[in-house]
């Protein structure tokens, strides 16, 4: 909280210095400039002072530039209005007083604009009219419309034809996928690129069945800083970025400084959120901890009877505190012993429901964020400089959060034909005690497996006070829990076993533009991604966990991890843009670039100490098994772009580019790469169709092709030695993938055409696309018969297809002088095919957990959800049973349940403005596609949902269920009744491992965010010499729809390839929050 | 118009940076893998493929999820699914089916192979052994198995979809591979050194292993084809260098127990109180005081070793969870993290791989059966020879001087009527018994074992088993019916139906062996 206080002093002190005295005088010249939000000019643009009738348009600079007779400057303040195409109206107060009175504006686009500059592949700006292929931009103010601390988050609902999917804790990482899965088994997501800068999203994400989730590093990008995002969908819009832009694009423009005449201008965002958990599952109250009616704590560790079960078919929670022992024979309850429990291990307490013994455990978490931006400048320099800072302390105890942002932009004009930027993002990133996440290590899973009876409070309290085992008989060397065989107390996790991460990065860049003559530019760039993440794990004694890395036999462990990232690029190129005649621009670019990535990584992990609580290497009592991977790649490129527009009606534009990669053999490192579109603008083409209806329409088209190389090191196979020495002894073994000397690069074709129409003075704006794309020559490692020596082989096979539509409708259903309605609504649907696959396989596991499969399987869509179903009665289609209980059709697991894939995603959002009130909501739409809920399947065989009372809704046995089923051996309708215990894990997995229960359909309606906003009036703010306060209200995923119970089927339990599989994910946070935002 | 200077400078940057982009060779350097050799000396290949081979059959999934439970010397407590014969099918055990053939036996033949044209037995010798020895537990868990075109990679001339060879092909190899292995050891210099955990590389305990392996395989196929199980028994006991007919020539790995590289066993029982010794082994043992007990089992609180039974259902089980046998004190190395502390000393025991008393019990066995050489006369010495090796076998490993074994007790033990040795088939049914009690913790040994003698004959599926029958082989993994589907279709269609009840090679009923009973391994009801 200091660095939030002295945030706020700098501010006021900032504020201060800016106050520009007021001189008397006579004539104003007004000047200026106009851009987007992302820096890019704005011509053709009028900026008027509408009570003087005085204006004038911005030149191709987006400067303008008019003067104000003495006659009518007396020094009063006056609105100066910007209108142009495409933008929000935007006005400023002005004083007209001294000789010049500079002021710059940023416009800020409507919804869903067609014309208008917008940033593109390389930097570039161009008109969107003279675009031939998909891209969609968002506003600083899109992007902000709530808090988020991944930028990521704040996409979600606004982009036409994105899936976002997380793995749902706060802090975790998350998986964007433009257009679908181009690639089977790597990755997927699309290129960022800050500034020029491709900078890293990698995320130490959980692995199979569990882990911590370490969040997605671009989230240590400050929100605050985006100028502006602009998509670029699909190979098409991103052939200039080379291999990894097969993905699509994803370019961040951060915000810069000004001319203001030397005047500071200063920006300041506090926001204050409180986050609860959003989604919990519906547990029952009705029976306690124990199997087969049947429980007495004894020691927590098997002494007595269902004593270290984890499961919820005890006795009836009725207050009882003798009989909770069934005997089977008299069907009558031992009242001669106590009921025993975890907090009176020797008398019998009351046998009764903690009905909030989950809930409980989560805490309101509360975050504070501030951001401060001083920008200003001349005409020769110009700079922004920003601070931000989040401070998040999460809902799960003792998990916190910590950013802080430096950046910094600047841009000198040496001389006329010189000019230099830099730009600059510094984070520090660090999470303290993030909570473990899917089935092994989460707290969640430590709530499905659980005695429903279990008192949280007392658990709580007995961490606090320090109990230990001893005071309720349990294990000596283990904190006081409720069962000492499978579990850690909940709190112990959190508060005993210090955990912490810190991302240490800078993502500079700097570049040099040098004005060979009008319209021709050389430029310089060069600039590097650079990090260090350290994760470091403690484990204090007596962790249980599953997959725990501690040996029971010593003091703790640890592990430390230590990432270094260097990914340093060099470009330099030519961009002509000129006139060629009064019909024909040209709009050209030729360059070469190179670009070097570097990735380096240590474990250092034991499983013992010698001393208590001494996490260093020097203490292991195990000797530390040390891991290290260094991965060195090269790509050198040399592109270009020529687009010629005829007419300002009809571009057509050519892109091409050959790479040279490291990591494939030097027969085949070279590869070429070809892109053209077109675009034509109907309206102007054919003015007659324009008329009051239509204002304008665009057709585009594009074909492209990208090709990507390998990992490196795929071509030579090698052996792998250990750290650790047996006796003393170094140990190496013959790696498992067979290497392949001849790997081509894989090649994405995609072609797409779009339309983009105007009507109704754009009142009614569309842009949608369709698109069909796949990837050929994929590099991944096939299966082969391990009987060779090898589990897989690197080759290049397989093929995907993925077509689809999306599209961006935005209507104005009003537009009044103090009143506009604006709505937007996106959509995008894409269908997948794997249509070829490596000889003779046929499908290929992504992964599984439990009974569920996700695969990558032959003429099915990417991501396959598969497992074994229910054997039928093919003339009712009622269950078949056996003994009364249903069984599995096959055990192959190969019952193809649908894909993963959404059919539909989309957003609907909409705005109504009040005069300075603005009211905003967005509702996030997920449609089709499914998911398998482990959750609901390990929640219904431990019988603690409340889905699983039916059949016990007497006593623990009592009326049992008689399935509605054909029995197998007599052919008529099943008559045994079996008990609820019997039955509910039958169908969670004891029948055969059946998943066709526990297979839902995952579509959800978010109401995604909520913004409820006032602009304090301009003549107030202006006392407090300050040209705009907002405040506002927000909310962020405020309610959920959907059919899927328990969870929230947005998250999955991983966010790599393997979609589809839900596993004890953590709910996530529902907010609301205050935000102030103030510009001086 | 254009300064020439500038468009020079422009044109120069562009250049120099196509320049880099052209230099191949150096672009290719960067791709050399700067973490992982592309060869390695055989000795840390050795080191690897001993430790992780051993692992694999003496306490991984292959033993403590698998055969343990089917040759029942142990028996599940709280999950049954091993013991019902629910979670042994293809899905379970193909890891270590394929593990085996891309870890350990991918690299001992790697070393074959290098040091083979090196002309250095050596370090072949004990490769071609132990890779036999590796190959010996898949055949007899699978039958039919790839084998002659096996772990070759994608050299030139082989195929990525290995054919099934026959398993009296496989065996016919085995003996050839050990004869050569016991010929080439001879006169050998010890290269491998300390980089040999079993033998510190000794060419004659090499040689000693050879013969030995050679002559429990050879006993395999005794039921099936008694003629060549005695002349290669007959190979095997004059082969040079002899057998291992003493504790000291055992073949064994000792842990260093320091927390990374522990006894597995050790490791598996300290992480959960999932298991118990079986009834069928305390009821065998208890029936003789068998002083061994104290080391194989822990005393239940009424002090009695009690076994608990195997494939009995969950609710049954939990009944039976405070009041049964947990495996010996002598399996633990310490704390667990379900509570109690055991022993201590657990993480450095060794694991037993091949060892005297399985020699002599094979002897004893040739010598009743009347071949190889040897009279049923001499049956009753290596019988008793085989039991002492045992019991001072353990006894060298038991934690606390109150369980080690002394002669008298050994003496006593052998005195019992239950133990002295009756000869004849009773004396087949004697050895037969004993042999299974001396191969605790080898649970592969034992079941191959069990299945050709069908003793002990409590070893029966369990009350609630998801089988009829004790499994008599394992399913086939699922990646080979997927990737070598052709190659398993033809195995299946020489061998029978992939399911864990179809017999392999050796493994035909009724059969020859005296001691056989009618129904074996079938659930009884109990």
């Amino acid at each position: 909280m200091n660095t939030d206080s002295r945030l706020m002093r700098l501010a006021a002190a900032a504020m201060l210095l800016s106050v520009v005295p007021a001189v008397a005088a006579a004539q104003v010249t007004m000047s200026g400039r106009v851009t987007a939000e992302s820096g890019a000019p704005l011509s053709n643009a009028s900026v008027s002072i509408p009570e003087l009738r005085l204006g004038a348009q911005t030149n191709a600079e987006g400067r303008y530039n008019f003067t104000v007779p003495a006659s009518s400057a007396t020094g009063q303040n006056v609105t100066v209005t910007v209108r142009r195409l495409g933008y929000l109206v935007t006005s400023v107060q002005a004083r007209l007083t001294g000789n010049q009175v500079i002021t710059d504006f940023k416009l800020t686009p409507v919804a869903a604009e067609l014309a208008g500059v917008v940033i593109t592949g390389l930097g570039v700006e161009r008109e969107k009219s003279t675009l031939g292929t998909a891209q969609q931009e968002l506003s600083s103010r899109q992007l902000n419309q709530t808090k988020t601390q991944n930028i990521i988050n704040s996409i979600q609902g606004k982009v036409s034809g994105v899936t976002i999917t997380g793995s749902g804790t706060q802090g975790g990482s998350n998986r964007i996928l433009l257009r679908g899965a181009n690639s089977i088994s790597g990755n997927n997501s699309p290129l960022f690129i800050v500034d020029g800068v491709p900078a890293s999203n990698d995320s130490r994400g959980t692995t199979q069945g569990g882990g911590w989730d370490y969040g997605s590093a671009i989230s240590d990008i400050n929100p605050e800083d985006i100028a502006s995002m602009t998509v670029l969908k699909g190979p098409n819009a991103a052939a200039l970025y080379g291999s990894r832009a097969a993905n699509g694009v994803i370019l961040l423009t951060t915000k810069k400084g000004s001319a203001s005449g030397g005047r500071m201008r200063t920006e300041i965002s506090s926001t204050y959120t409180w986050d609860h958990p959003s989604i919990l599952s519906t547990y029952q109250n009705l029976y306690g901890q124990g199997s087969g009616g049947q429980f007495q704590y004894i020691d927590g560790s098997g002494g007595g009877n269902q004593d270290n079960n984890d499961q919820s078919f005890g006795p009836r929670l009725d207050g009882r505190d003798h009989g909770c022992t069934f005997i089977p024979k008299t069907q009558t309850y031992d009242m001669s012993v106590p009921c025993t429990q975890f907090t009176s291990p020797t008398v019998g307490a009351p046998w009764i429901a903690h009905p909030d013994n989950v809930e409980s455990f989560f805490n309101t978490g509360h975050t504070v964020s501030n951001t401060i931006a001083m920008s200003g400048g001349t005409d020769r320099v110009n700079a922004r400089i920003s601070f931000g800072s989040d401070q998040v302390a999460g809902y799960i105890p003792n998990n916190t959060f910590h950013k802080t942002n430096g950046a910094l932009n600047a841009t000198v004009r040496v001389t006329n034909k010189l000019s230099a930027d830099a730009s600059l993002q510094y984070a520090r990133n660090t999470g303290q005690n993030r909570p473990g996440v899917g089935y092994t290590q989460s707290i969640t899973e430590s709530f499905i497996w659980f005695g429903r009876q279990v008192d949280l409070a007392a658990l709580k309290a007995g961490y606090f006070n320090g109990l230990t085992a001893a005071a309720n008989n349990g294990p000596g060397g283990r904190e006081y829990n409720w069962n000492y065989s499978f579990h850690n107390n909940p709190y112990w996790i959190q508060y005993s076993n210090p955990f912490f991460d810190a991302r240490d990065r800078f993502i500079g860049s700097v570049s040099a533009n040098y004005n060979i003559m009008q319209g021709l530019v050389a430029t310089l760039h060069t600039g590097s991604d650079i990090y260090r993440f350290n994760i470091d794990q403690r484990y204090a004694p007596g962790d249980v966990r599953q997959g725990t890395i501690v040996d029971a036999k010593y003091y703790g462990g640890f592990r430390f991890i230590n990432d270094y990232n260097n990914e340093s690029g060099t470009d330099g190129s030519l961009k002509l843009n000129r006139d060629l005649g009064s019909h024909l621009k040209l709009n050209a670019l030729m360059g070469a670039a190179t670009r070097r990535p570097n990735f380096n990584t240590t474990t250092t992990q034991t499983g013992g100490l010698t001393v208590p609580d001494i996490y260093n290497v020097s203490n292991a009592a195990i000797p530390p098994t040390l891991s290290q991977q260094i991965q060195r790649r090269r790509t050198d490129s040399f592109y270009g772009s020529a687009a010629v527009t005829i007419n300002n009606w009809w571009t057509v534009e050519g892109t091409a580019r050959n790479d040279w990669s490291s990591t494939l053999p030097s027969q085949n490192n070279s590869y070429f790469y070809p892109s053209v579109n077109t675009s034509i603008v109907l309206t102007d083409a054919v003015p007659s169709l324009r008329g009051s209806i239509l204002t304008f329409a665009k057709v585009r088209g594009s074909v492209a092709q990208v090709g990507s190389d390998a990992d490196p090191y795929l071509l030579r196979t090698t052996y792998t030695g250990l750290s650790t020495k047996f006796n003393g002894l170094p140990q190496f073994t013959l790696g498992d993938i067979l290497a392949n000397g001849d790997l081509k690069p894989e090649i994405t074709h995609s072609t797409e055409f779009g339309l983009e129409l105007g009507m109704l003075d754009s009142r009614l704006t569309f842009d949608g696309s369709y698109y069909d794309k796949y990837t050929r020559n994929q590099i991944f490692n096939a299966p082969v018969s391990s009987t060779t020596g090898f589990s897989t082989k690197s080759i290049n096979a397989g093929k995907i297809t993925n077509k689809g539509i999306d599209f961006l409708l935005g209507v104005t259903p009003v537009q009044r002088e103090d009143f506009t309605w604006n709505a937007s609504f996106n959509y995008g649907h894409n269908k997948s095919n794997l249509a070829e696959l490596a000889p003779g396989v046929s499908t290929l596991l992504l992964g599984s957990l439990f009974s569920a499969r996700v695969e990558a399987r032959l003429d099915r869509p990417y991501g396959a959800l598969m497992g074994n179903n229910w054997a039928r009665d093919s003339v009712t289609g009622k269950l078949m049973t056996s003994g009364g209980l249903p069984y599995a059709a096959t055990t192959a697991k190969n019952h193809y349940f649908g894909t993963v894939q959404p059919d539909w995603t989309g957003g609907l959002s909409n705005t109504l403005t009040y005069k300075g009130l603005r009211l905003y909501g967005l509702l996030d739409f997920h449609r089709g596609g499914k998911i398998a809920s482990i959750t609901n399947m390990w929640g219904t065989f431990t019988g603690v949902l409340a889905s699983t009372i039916t059949g016990r809704d007497q006593d623990w046995d009592k009326p049992g269920i008689v399935v509605d089923g054909i029995d197998k051996n007599t052919g008529k309708p099943n008559t045994i009744n079996v008990d609820a215990e019997t039955y509910y894990q039958c169908r969670a997995y004891n029948c055969g491992q059946v998943i066709e229960d526990w297979i839902y359909d995952a579509s959800y309606t978010k109401l995604r965010e909520m913004t409820l906003s006032f602009d304090v009036p301009r003549s107030f703010a202006s006392r407090l010499n300050l040209s705009a306060i907002t405040i506002g209200l927000t909310g962020r995923n405020l309610k959920t729809w959907t059919k899927v119970p328990n969870i929230d089927p947005e998250f999955s339990y991983q966010t790599g390839n393997v979609q589809g599989i839900e596993s004890m994910v953590l709910p996530n946070a529902k907010g609301w929050g205050l935000n102030v935002r103030i510009t001086q | 118009m254009i300064n020439r200077k500038t468009l020079k400078v422009a044109v120069g940057v562009a250049l120099t940076l196509a320049a880099f982009g052209c230099n191949n060779d150096k672009l290719t350097a960067i791709n050399q893998n700067p973490n992982n050799p592309e060869a390695v000396p055989p000795g840390p290949l050795f080191t690897d493929a001993a430790r992780v081979g051993v692992a694999r059959w003496f306490g991984n999934a292959y033993d403590l999820r698998t055969t343990e439970w089917i040759s029942q010397q142990l028996s599940e407590i709280q999950y049954m699914d091993e013991d019902r014969y629910v979670r042994v099918h293809a899905s379970d055990t193909e890891g270590t089916f394929n593990g085996a053939y891309n870890s350990e036996l991918k690299d001992l033949t790697q070393i074959i192979n290098s040091e083979e044209a090196n002309n250095d037995p050596g370090a072949y010798g004990p490769a071609l052994a132990l890779r036999t020895w590796g190959f010996s537990y898949l055949t007899n868990s699978w039958g039919d198995i790839p084998y002659f075109n096996a772990l070759k990679g994608d050299s030139v001339g082989s195929t990525l979809a290995p054919a099934y060879d026959k398993q009296d092909a496989i065996y016919a190899d085995f003996f050839a591979v050990l004869d050569k292995a016991a010929k080439d050891l001879g006169g050998a210099s010890n290269t491998l050194g300390t980089a040999d955990p079993i033998y510190g590389g000794s060419p004659a305990k090499w040689q000693k292993f050879a013969n030995s392996l050679r002559a429990r395989l050879a006993l395999q196929l005794i039921n099936v084809n008694p003629t060549l199980a005695a002349t290669q028994l007959t190979a095997a006991i004059n082969g040079p260098g002899g057998l291992i007919l003493t504790n000291a020539d055992n073949a064994q790995i000792t842990y260093p127990g320091d927390g990374v590289y522990n006894n597995p066993w050790a490791d598996a029982l300290g992480a959960r109180d999932d298991w118990r010794v079986s009834n069928r082994l305390t009821d065998l043992m208890n029936a003789n005081s068998d002083p061994r007990l104290a080391i194989y089992a822990q005393p239940t609180t009424a002090g009695t070793y009690q076994g608990s039974p195997n494939g009995v259902s969950v609710t049954k089980a939990a009944t039976l969870f405070g009041v049964t046998s947990r495996p010996g004190t002598i399996f633990y190395k310490g704390k667990t993290s379900y509570g109690p502390t055991f022993g201590g000393a657990g993480a450095r025991l060794p694991t037993f791989i091949l060892s005297a008393a399985e020699m002599n019990f094979i002897l004893a066995e040739a010598a009743q059966r009347g071949i190889a050489g040897l009279n049923a006369g001499q049956a009753a010495g290596y019988y008793n020879a085989g039991i002492t090796a045992s019991l001072q076998q353990w006894s060298a490993v038991a934690p606390t001087a109150a369980q080690q074994i002394s002669a008298a007790q050994i003496a006593a033990y052998l005195a019992q009527p239950g133990v002295a040795y009756k000869g004849g088939t009773a004396g087949l049914v004697q050895i037969a018994e004993q042999k299974w009690i001396a191969l605790f913790t080898d649970g592969g040994q034992a079941w191959a074992d069990w299945r050709r003698t069908c003793r002990p004959a409590t070893v029966v599926a369990g009350a609630d088993a998801t089988l009829n029958e004790v499994p008599r082989r394992l399913e086939y993994s699922t990646t080979e019916t997927t990737v070598n589907a052709e190659s398993v279709a033809a195995a299946v269609a020489n061998q029978g139906t992939d399911v864990l009840t179809t017999r392999v090679y050796w493994d035909k009923s009724p059969t020859a062996a005296p001691t056989y009973v009618t129904g074996c391994g079938v659930k009884n009801g109990t």
